[in-house]
């Protein structure tokens, strides 16, 4: 059987720090918004 | 007491595709054996097909919600289909890492460009200038306009994409779950493949709801801005 395991990790890897990183840029573009949104209510 | 803003309420369904997932995982690397030809390797199988799955899942639905808001003009749709549109370029990406990653142990190289990796690469593409459009355009209903065309004419892209082993000389393996003469695989797993394939599902579900948020917080500041101004 082929020792290839690295393959798999480096795949494992790259995907789970795609999907953390791109909720997490969901996140803070919802949190810029607010913040946006809150300084056009307290400017009012 | 102030009413909690929506960010700091727990999202459920992003804690089951957490939990979904980080189970898919561990059963894929702990509790599913290797496979005898390919080694460890084969693996990369449990993220690669359930990416493609939600990939093509997304832009389905994509086209489908672009088709349907041209006729009702419900902002809603709208919205999904921006939101679907980007967690498929998201999935697409990884199947496009995921890819080449199994082929350079198993082909001898990191790409080929035969008819169903040339396929998805363009689809990304596709789906890429997508969101550039959405991008470039401020008018709220000629962006929609625009995008729903262009989701539906991607989407064409799809049932060449999964036929594509069958029409073409290709390198890449064929179907192992939509196969005609049956699933090509031991049950152990095919229970591995069915638990990736749900947790990646819930995954897609999950980013959409919450970039659905994203893009009606976005929409209800623009409003606000301009009602202002």
């Amino acid at each position: 059987m082929p020792e290839n395991a690295i393959y798999y990790q480096v795949a494992y890897g790259a995907l789970i720090a795609m999907f953390v990183g791109y909720a997490l840029s969901i996140r803070l573009r919802r949190a810029a918004i607010a913040r946006k949104r809150a300084a056009m209510e307290q400017s009012r | 007491m102030t009413a909690p803003t929506p960010a700091r309420r727990i999202d459920w369904l992003m804690v089951a595709a957490v939990a979904l997932m980080t189970a898919a995982f561990v059963r894929a690397i702990y509790f599913t054996p290797p496979d005898r030809l390919q080694g460890m390797a084969q693996k990369i199988f449990y993220v690669h097909l359930p990416s493609a799955w939600v990939a093509f899942l997304a832009f389905g639905l994509t086209a489908i919600a672009g088709g349907v808001w041209l006729f009702i003009k419900d902002p809603r749709l709208d919205r999904f289909a921006e939101s679907s549109a980007e967690v498929g370029v998201i999935f697409t990406t990884g199947v496009l890492i995921s890819g080449p990653l199994w082929g350079k142990p198993i082909w001898g190289a990191w790409w080929v460009w035969d008819a169903r990796l040339t396929l998805t690469l363009f689809l990304w593409f596709l789906y890429l200038g997508y969101l550039v459009l959405r991008g470039a355009v401020d008018d709220r209903e000629a962006r929609a306009r625009y995008s729903a065309v262009v989701g539906i004419l991607g989407a064409l892209l799809i049932p060449f994409i999964h036929l594509s082993v069958y029409l073409f000389r290709t390198q890449h393996p064929t179907p192992i779950v939509a196969n005609p003469t049956g699933i090509q695989m031991p049950a152990v797993m095919i229970t591995t493949l069915f638990l990736a394939l749900g947790a990646f599902t819930v995954l897609y579900m999950a980013l959409v709801r919450q970039r659905m948020a994203l893009a009606a917080e976005r929409d209800a500041l623009l409003d606000a801005s301009t009602a202002e101004s």
